[in-house]
């Protein structure tokens, strides 16, 4: 559904993104990663048809969004990290103007559809002024939604929001992910990813460093951390001598042995003398972002 | 067109909502009462003197005493009016990034330029009809000529709506409104001093372009009652060409 070839985006001498290629099929829910100024919002603003790309091609079921970008802005919902709003609108009329611009037939049930779907209906009468960032992301998200696109893509949507209203909102996104809709999410809240999300494809420094599935991404048995009832000299050679380990670092009575293959069974088999209490060898969202983009890329 | 409408409305509301507009409105509703006073004060003097000057008598008249000197002053409250009403039209939008809605909506750069440019000219529609009450006071009193007044009108939508466009294409230049405002200001002030420039000059086709160029020479004869294909020609140029540069500019915005 969304296809991505060679993007590269310059500003001047700077590179914002560089050679960006990834594909989205269709009813895909993908999970973009990557520090600040990695380039997610540059690559989603191109995809949305509001910058230019310096090269390459970015399509949007099958339309190339430099030859018809209003043909992909009909199929696509874009939900910037600042909501686009016009704060002296009520919501109801902020959010039909939206589907007035986005040529929905039905414009009063289409805004009725949005606000419910985002939790508005009680708040659309006021002024989105007086409204709380919480609510104002949701309005970001009902203008993105109000013409039912096939495609959404959302950038940061729960940035800034207290952890009760993320978890408002990411249920809203695993609702909106149902069915066929495609989804690319921006987030730093890796829990989001894991919790929504079936791919993630990681971004750093204008460069993607990783795309595939978070178990995937996961050096299974690359990393394990073991704990044992008789730490000491012995145990530490004993993990020493395991086949593959190349480090072993104790760390607050625990051990953990780096290796380049998955070490998990000689590793048990290693500590199993010693007392094995735990063991954990599959890294976490947190571990393999900061692995990728810490300049590590694999 | 349904966009344009919809952009348009939307910005008419804006105006019928914020500060801006209604600051906008008073101040012009207080001007023009005073120059429409001042105007009377200065008739009924004239007046009163012509009693014991039969000559004096011959040369009163309302047109030329009151309606064509309220035009000329409108054109300077227009040129402070415009680009104050317009500054806020693209530049607000980038500075709060509401213009993302506008950029990717399937939306032409030229249908948002259009729809703006068709709300602000509705609010000063609402600013031209504030003054009709004057006339209408002024139709009470004497016999104004409806033809002069209505090509004082159409001078003044024509003089509006070419700052206004002057204001949308600066507004387009920056996130600044402040600097919109000086831009169109100046833009909108060097096309007002053209004329005088030219006045100045000896003749030749340098002195006849300058004029041609100036602002104040086709809003004259406009003033004058004499609705000149030629001067509509002109203001309908200048606002066709300030749309088209905008257009221009928010493409550049979309793609930069």
């Amino acid at each position: 559904m969304i296809e991505v070839q060679g993007l590269t985006k310059r500003y001047g001498d700077t590179v914002a993104i560089s050679d960006v290629s990834f594909s989205v099929a269709r009813g895909e829910v993908v999970g973009f990663l990557g520090p600040n100024g990695a380039g997610k919002s540059t690559t989603m603003r191109i995809i949305a048809g509001s910058l230019g790309a310096s090269m390459g091609t970015a399509k949007v079921g099958g339309l190339d969004v430099a030859d018809d970008p209003r043909g992909v802005q009909r199929l696509l919902g874009y939900a910037p990290e600042v909501p686009p709003v016009y704060t002296n609108m009520s919501v109801r009329d902020y959010v039909s103007f939206a589907a007035t611009l986005k040529g929905v037939d039905d414009v009063p049930a289409a805004t009725k559809k949005a606000l419910g779907r985002v939790g508005l209906d009680k708040v659309s009468h006021r002024l989105i002024e007086h409204l709380s960032k919480g609510y104002r992301q949701r309005v970001g998200l009902a203008q993105a939604l109000v013409h039912d696109p096939k495609v959404l893509v959302l950038d940061e949507p729960t940035s800034g929001l207290d952890p009760a209203q993320r978890v408002e909102i990411r249920n809203l996104l695993a609702e909106l992910a149902e069915g066929d809709r495609t989804v690319v999410l921006s987030t730093h809240v890796l829990g989001e990813i894991e919790a929504i999300c079936s791919r993630v494809i990681v971004i750093n420094r204008g460069k993607i460093v990783a795309q595939d599935e978070l178990a995937r991404l996961a050096a299974v048995g690359r990393k394990v951390k073991v704990e044992v009832a008789r730490p000491g000299a012995d145990a530490l050679a004993a993990l020493q001598a395991v086949p593959g380990a190349l480090q072993v670092v104790e760390d607050e009575g625990r051990y953990i042995v780096h290796g380049d293959t998955d070490l998990r069974e000689a590793v048990s088999a290693a500590a199993v003398p010693f007392g094995l209490l735990e063991m954990a060898g599959r890294e976490k969202l947190e571990e393999i972002y900061l692995r990728l983009t810490s300049g590590g890329a694999s | 067109m349904t966009n344009i409408l919809a952009i348009g409305k939307r910005e008419f509301s804006a105006y019928m909502t914020a500060p801006i507009g209604w600051i906008i409105l008073c101040a012009f509703v207080v001007l023009f009462s005073f120059f429409f006073v001042a105007s009377l004060m200065f008739y009924d003097q004239a007046s009163a003197e012509a009693v014991f000057n039969p000559y004096q008598a011959d040369q009163l008249n309302l047109n030329d005493m009151i309606v064509v000197p309220l035009f000329g002053n409108m054109q300077i409250i227009l040129l402070l009016a415009a680009p104050a009403l317009a500054m806020r039209l693209i530049a607000e939008d980038r500075r709060t990034r509401a213009i993302d809605l506008l950029l990717t909506s399937p939306v032409r750069s030229s249908e948002i330029v259009l729809g703006k440019f068709l709300g602000a000219i509705g609010f000063a529609t609402v600013l031209a009809s504030s003054t009709l009450l004057y006339f209408g006071i002024l139709a009470l009193l004497g016999e104004p000529d409806p033809g002069m007044m209505l090509s004082n009108y159409v001078g003044f939508i024509l003089l509006f709506g070419t700052l206004l466009a002057t204001g949308l294409f600066a507004s387009s230049l920056t996130e600044n409104q402040v600097v919109a405002l000086m831009v169109a200001f100046a833009i909108g002030l060097l096309f007002y001093i053209l004329g005088w420039i030219g006045g100045s000059m000896d003749e030749g086709t340098l002195k006849t372009t300058i004029e041609y160029l100036s602002m104040v020479s086709h809003f004259e004869e406009l003033q004058k009652g004499v609705l000149r294909l030629q001067d509509i020609v002109y203001f309908l140029t200048f606002i066709g060409f300030f749309l088209f540069a905008t257009t221009q500019r928010v493409e550049a915005l979309r793609w930069r």
